[in-house]
């Protein structure tokens, strides 16, 4: 009996009511999507019909691409200008982030020091402080010195949020590594050039591209610090698609952006998937 | 002779170290610390750029608290943080308990459930407005099966006080960070110890209760801070799907901020440390409870 139970409870497999509980979280995550796409292809979809009363296939002759599309690829929609914006400014994000945390993360994996539990707690902070709050007053200091609405003040903000996760990532870097491998070069008569660049940089490498890609996620999926500071000037994906949506309605154009916004993540879904194990994202944020 | 080189090697590494933290703290300090000082003194009255002086002046706060739309604000702002950070974490916590278990297409439910961590606020928005609105989804939904017969029969649920539509998008966005978080937490324990508590003749209630659930309490404690304190100073959410007049509070102190009338901004900076006292308050006193719990139960 006492065996019976305990093989039930650790149960390598799904129960029936889990396999159901995945089913429906699956549908509650992608299945709006389906509606989405559905309304970037619609030609004419009044309310109650569950599809679309006229396609835009239907309608081929009065416009080669479907509608949406069409408007979303023009320049008048500015998604690439938006697309552009938000890649540049996640790459010099994600690049001085990088440069301004690795030393860091080098220190906090390695060394003991007075403080260092307080200093860590420090880091943190950006992630339980409300964003409101940053970034309202910073825009007014913003707003003073002139940043407000320029790329360097957008930059600038967007380190806020991204420094706590990137230290993280990069301190399990780190920790990983160990010093054996380094001193085990050393033992074989490795000078420090060589050690640094044929047994850290490369052990290094895929934790470092990691963080960065993960930082690079972070910041494009920025939306309030941006509004804040871009003041309407500099428009990125997630600003685009608020004002396309702020009414509170959503048409069809407004889909074929929506969509457009959502691939960047899954493009970075893709890969980092590839680079970053659970274990790391599990760094990066518990504690 | 030898002692002082040491000690002055020692003082070397040591400078050396804080040298390589320096360019963090110092972003940090100055963003951080600069907003919080300038923040907290113009909100007490410290303004000279629009001509208001009048440092230590307590009336905006005074004239913010005294109002009682600024306390139902403060009620719906905290209203929509706890239900959706609770929800989150009953189908996070269920989901990770999910996710170790080995399933077919396992590799490719990895990549689903973290699709929503993925991308911006603004889409669960758009998904929130397709699906939920009066012309949306599961009205057309319902009026194919026949409830509903005219969109306006359909039950309000975007903008509204209710605010299901801005609790659904924060469950759609953080019950996968919740997951992630705990699946993390749960592959570092291994299952040893659950192992041997079913060898000992523990039921699965009291497996979980009693073995699982410490064991990723800290990696709980965390996802729901950040995921907390996030919805506390969310604007996008409650700005198109809430219900208007009173608001919550981060889109009232930019209701304040964008008024012609400027000298509401002080206003405003009133409300916005406002909000991070509300969240200091709450956040210490979470982890002051949660620091309790584990010397009483004797970790760390």
């Amino acid at each position: 009996m006492a065996r019976e139970s305990a093989s039930v409870a650790l149960n390598e497999r799904l129960s029936p009511y889990q396999k159901l509980y995945l089913l429906l979280i699956a549908g509650f995550i992608l299945g709006p999507f389906i509606p989405l796409i559905i309304q970037s292809f619609a030609f004419k979809w009044a309310w109650p019909d569950l599809l679309p009363g006229t396609w835009w296939l239907e309608q081929r002759e009065k416009s080669v691409l479907p509608l949406a599309w069409d408007y979303v690829i023009s320049p008048y929609s500015q998604v690439w200008e938006a697309t552009l914006n938000t890649v540049f400014i996640g790459c010099v994000v994600t690049l001085i982030a990088l440069v301004i945390c690795l030393p860091a993360a080098r220190v906090l994996a390695r060394e003991n020091f007075r403080g260092k539990p307080a200093f860590e707690f420090f880091l943190s902070m950006p992630l339980i402080v409300p964003e409101a709050a940053i970034g309202i007053a910073l825009l007014m200091i913003f707003i003073n010195i002139g940043l407000a609405g320029t790329y360097i003040g957008i930059i600038i903000v967007h380190l806020i949020p991204t420094i706590p996760y990137m230290i993280r990532m990069l301190t399990a870097v780190y920790q990983g590594l160990g010093r054996d491998f380094e001193e085990q070069a050393m033992i074989l008569g490795a000078s420090r050039w060589q050690i640094l660049r044929m047994v850290t940089l490369p052990m290094l490498l895929p934790g470092v591209v990691a963080g960065a890609l993960f930082t690079f996620l972070v910041s494009t999926n920025i939306f309030l610090l941006t509004f804040f500071m871009g003041q309407g000037k500099i428009v990125t994906l997630p600003t685009l698609l608020f004002s396309k949506i702020s009414g509170g309605t959503l048409d069809a154009s407004a889909a074929g952006i929506t969509l457009v916004v959502t691939m960047p993540g899954i493009i970075l879904l893709l890969i980092t998937e590839r680079f970053i194990k659970e274990e790391a994202f599990g760094k990066g944020f518990g504690n | 002779m030898s002692k002082t080189k040491e000690l002055a090697r020692h003082k070397r590494e040591r400078t050396w170290m804080w040298i390589q933290l320096m360019p963090v703290m110092l972003v940090l300090t100055v963003l951080f610390g600069g907003a919080l000082v300038l923040g907290v003194a113009q909100s007490l009255g410290f303004a000279p750029w629009f001509g208001v002086n009048t440092f230590p002046d307590f009336s905006y706060f005074a004239a913010l608290w005294g109002d009682s739309f600024f306390w139902k604000s403060l009620g719906l702002t905290l209203y929509y943080a706890v239900a959706a950070t609770l929800i989150s974490l009953v189908l996070g916590i269920l989901l990770a308990l999910a996710l170790v278990r080995t399933f077919p297409s396992k590799a490719f439910y990895k990549y689903l459930y973290k699709l929503p961590l993925m991308i911006p606020y603004t889409v669960g928005i758009a998904l929130a407005v397709i699906m939920l609105g009066n012309g949306g989804m599961l009205s057309r939904l319902m009026a194919f099966t026949g409830f509903i017969d005219d969109p306006n029969q359909f039950p309000q649920i975007l903008k509204t006080h209710m605010g299901w539509g801005i609790i659904a998008v924060y469950v759609w966005k953080q019950t996968p960070f919740v997951a992630l978080t705990i699946y993390a937490v749960l592959l570092g324990v291994g299952r040893e110890t659950e192992e041997a508590a079913a060898i000992l003749g523990a039921n699965k209630r009291q497996i979980f209760f009693q073995v699982t659930l410490p064991q990723i309490l800290p990696g709980i404690i965390s996802s729901t801070l950040i995921i907390f304190a996030f919805n506390i100073g969310a604007f996008e959410a409650p700005f198109i799907l809430g219900g208007g007049f009173p608001d919550t509070l981060p889109v009232v102190a930019w209701r304040y901020f964008n008024d012609a009338d400027y000298t509401l901004q002080l206003q405003g900076m009133a409300t916005v440390v406002s909000i991070a006292l509300v969240a200091g308050v709450i956040l210490y006193s979470y982890l002051a409870f949660y620091r309790r719990y584990e010397r009483r139960i004797g970790r760390s």
